[in-house]
């Protein structure tokens, strides 16, 4: 009876020894992408589409296969734009070597996060702090990053007020959250404007959730604004472009949104309000979204939606992902599946140039001393209840140079 | 616990001492011991998990003060961390100050200023204290965003600390500084509200008219509840910024405030070992939501990612109302009972 019984015990023993083996091999033929998401917080509009995107997109990838065998996995944990809570979900996985990336969708969560991972080569993906460009790291941006953009805008504003045949220079405000993020696209942006010979009025920061914004708006109004670029993720957009209209200031000031601003679903829900503001963005808007094919297969097959669900901040996402498969095809192609590691992708991010994302946003620009992820952006007009292209893609300016870090 | 029918206390220090029994002594030098094993043969994550749950303590047995025991409503706890985590940013890199100096300074300066957040409660109480406390957290935040010295929006990066040569630049090593920090002020605290000044909190808490005919000093003992509480605070904001290795505003927000308050209510306002409870019942549903969002996710994909990771605030709501309604007195009561209900064992509570 004790014999047959240590027999069992040898055979059970063996088995999961099997099993651990077996669970060995899986491991080459799988790696996470880590997503340190809010899907519950402030940021949630902007980053709820986003993740699905990138959830998407390598579920597609996986169901095609995987890349070159490999599956990538995708964990999301929701942050709610807790930075504590941001930490302890990437302590988990920290030592995890499966995990070869992650994203990240919180200024200050990316500054702790840079703190922590500065002796690691662990590739982030964040959405567009300036300070990444200008101390390229582990650090890569979805799109140019916002001072980019913002200078990008101030090249369409001088454009603008051309056409208009206004003389003397155009003066410019800024409208954001009071925050790391709402002030970032100044830092080079300013001295951009400068050089360009465009005044920069003192800026209006209100604290995120504000939802009347009557007294910042008549500050700027009496202070001579003719464009105000309003930073923020919609409905900010909405709510300020309603107070502007209620003041009767969407006459005389042209609005202008970074790139979180309205998407078309809620252009839909407040076509009026939001009627002649301009978007700049580096990620399809509108109808253009809609009709890109790959987005629109996403959505419907894998995310089996409807497109009158469908939000353009997907396309944020795709392209992360469609990043992600870029880097690990090229470390798998340098040094086999089997010693792909967090070295090798951050490597490998940086031989991204040149890559494209299928038309939802510009090529991808990565390289050792760029972590933009794309150079180009273009402007939208709200008109009629649709968001329209008025730009082709254009070039960004680089006004990250242009600060003293 | 462990205390059974028939042990007497023989001697006045015999009935002041927390730990009375030689089972009491083994169980804390047993426990001691494998607590500070931990680092090294614990995984990275629990060693990390463990110092996040310290810093919540410490934070939270402040709260418990001024809260618990002096009856003080305070939604300023987040801020009053931030002023702690700060002070010390500030100190060590700004002005060049070790972290062992910059500690206590933390925690002292935070204490100071945290008077200036218990001042309208020498007017006002209840709701209205606790609104104003709210308003003590906006006004820090604008603060800490719009000063130079702070770095403004940017924030501060902190070094780790270090002794000679030996940096405390990872988790298990920073395990060292904070645990005995966190045993040392638990120590403290449990002491405190057995004293003279503990009794006064209780009074106050209480009826404050009352404590106030016995001669009681209403507005010190309040005033000297807040300063406490914020030194905690101060302490443990000090601590997160040299784990953390960055202070931003951000990291601070009212949502933690309403989280400490919430661990109050479920582990049991007026009760030390209550702060260790609700630290951690409410920190363990959140890893645990942290921990099977994925496979939520993995099992019902019609749900998708997004909102299975998204359960986490809801577990907590529902966990809260819970508590509210059906254990007010929160963990800590039920631990009384059993404690009570072991002692007279085998005869029923």
């Amino acid at each position: 009876m004790m014999h047959s019984n240590r027999w069992r015990i040898a055979v059970f023993f063996l088995a999961i020894f099997g099993m651990g083996l077996l669970a060995g091999n899986v491991i080459a033929k799988e790696v996470i992408f880590l997503d340190l998401s809010d899907y519950t917080g402030p940021v949630a509009g902007l980053a709820l589409p986003g993740s699905m995107g990138t959830e998407d997109y390598l579920k597609y990838i996986n169901a095609k296969g995987g890349v070159d065998g490999v599956q990538i996995k995708y964990m999301g944990v929701d942050t709610r734009y807790d930075v504590a809570r941001a930490i302890s979900a990437f302590k988990r996985q920290r030592r995890n070597k499966k995990v070869v990336a992650t994203g990240i969708v919180s200024t200050p969560v990316g500054k702790m996060m840079q703190a922590l991972t500065k002796k690691e080569r662990l590739v982030t993906h964040v959405p567009g702090d300036g300070e990444f460009q200008a101390h390229p790291g582990n650090f890569f941006a979805w799109g140019p990053v916002y001072q980019d953009a913002f200078s990008a805008t101030i090249d369409w504003i001088l454009d603008d007020w051309k056409k208009k045949s206004k003389s003397g220079a155009p003066k410019v405000a800024v409208l954001s959250w009071d925050s790391a993020y709402g002030r970032e696209m100044l830092r080079g942006g300013k001295e951009y404007a400068e050089m360009k010979g465009v005044e920069i009025l003192p800026s209006e920061l209100f604290p995120p959730g504000s939802l009347k914004h009557d007294v910042y708006l008549t500050r700027l109004d009496k202070a001579g604004a003719d464009y105000i670029y309003v930073g923020g993720v919609d409905p900010v957009q909405t709510n300020v472009m309603r107070d502007a209209t209620a003041l009767g200031l969407t006459k005389k000031i042209q609005f202008i949104s970074d790139y979180w601003g309205p998407t078309a679903l809620g252009i839909s829900l407040h076509p009026d309000a939001l009627e002649g503001m301009v978007v700049v963005s580096f990620f399809l808007r509108g109808q253009e979204a809609f009709d890109n094919p790959l987005m629109k297969e996403l959505w419907t097959t894998v995310r089996k939606q409807p497109m009158d669900k469908f939000n353009e901040g997907y396309g944020i996402g795709v392209g992360a992902g469609m990043n992600l498969e870029g880097a690990l095809k090229d470390a798998i192609k340098r040094v086999g599946a089997g010693k792909v590691s967090r070295e090798e992708v951050w490597k490998s991010y940086q031989n991204l140039a040149g890559m494209s994302h299928a038309g939802i946003s510009g090529p991808c620009t990565y390289g050792p001393k760029n972590r933009n992820g794309s150079e180009v952006v273009k402007f939208y007009r709200v008109t009629g209840g649709k968001i329209v292209p008025i730009t082709d893609w254009v070039k960004t300016p680089d006004a990250v140079s242009l600060h003293n870090w | 616990m462990w205390r059974p029918c028939g042990i007497f206390d023989a001697t006045y220090e015999k009935d002041m001492a927390i730990i009375r029994t030689p089972r009491h002594w083994s169980a804390l030098v047993v426990s001691l011991v494998i607590l500070f094993l931990v680092p090294l043969f614990g995984s990275y994550y629990i060693v990390s998990f463990i110092n996040y749950l310290a810093i919540s303590v410490i934070v939270v047995l402040g709260l418990q003060v001024v809260s618990g025991y002096c009856g003080q409503i305070s939604f300023g706890q987040a801020a009053f961390m931030a002023v702690g985590g700060y002070t010390s940013a500030v100190l060590t890199q700004k002005f060049g100050l070790s972290f062992w100096v910059a500690l206590p300074l933390s925690g002292i300066f935070t204490g100071i200023y945290g008077l200036i957040g218990g001042a309208p409660s020498l007017r006002i109480k209840g709701f209205y204290l606790a609104v104003a406390t709210i308003a003590i957290h906006f006004v820090t935040m604008w603060l800490l965003l719009h000063l130079e010295i702070t770095g403004k929006s940017v924030g501060i990066t902190v070094d780790s600390p270090s002794v000679g040569s030996f940096v405390f630049d990872t988790d298990e090593r920073m395990f060292y500084i904070i645990m005995p920090i966190m045993l040392l002020m638990t120590f403290a605290a449990r002491n405190l509200v057995r004293t003279r000044v503990g009794r006064a909190f209780v009074a106050v808490r209480d009826n404050d008219l009352a404590a106030q005919v016995m001669g009681i000093n209403l507005y010190y003992y309040k005033l000297l509840a807040f300063f406490i509480s914020c030194f905690y605070a101060g302490i443990a904001g000090s601590l997160w910024a040299h784990l953390t290795l960055v202070c931003h505003p951000e990291q601070f927000t009212l949502i933690h405030a309403l989280w400490f308050i919430g661990m109050l209510i479920v582990g049991g306002m007026g009760s030390i070992p209550g702060v260790f409870f609700g630290v951690l019942f409410v920190r363990i549903i959140d890893e645990l939501v942290l921990i099977f969002s994925p496979y939520l996710a993995d099992w019902f994909p019609w749900l998708g990612m997004a909102p299975a990771a998204g359960l986490g605030m809801s577990a907590f709501g529902l966990v809260l109302a819970w508590f509210l309604i059906k254990e007010p007195r929160g963990l800590a009561h039920r631990w009384e009972i059993l404690k009570a209900s072991s002692r007279l064992y085998p005869f029923a509570y």
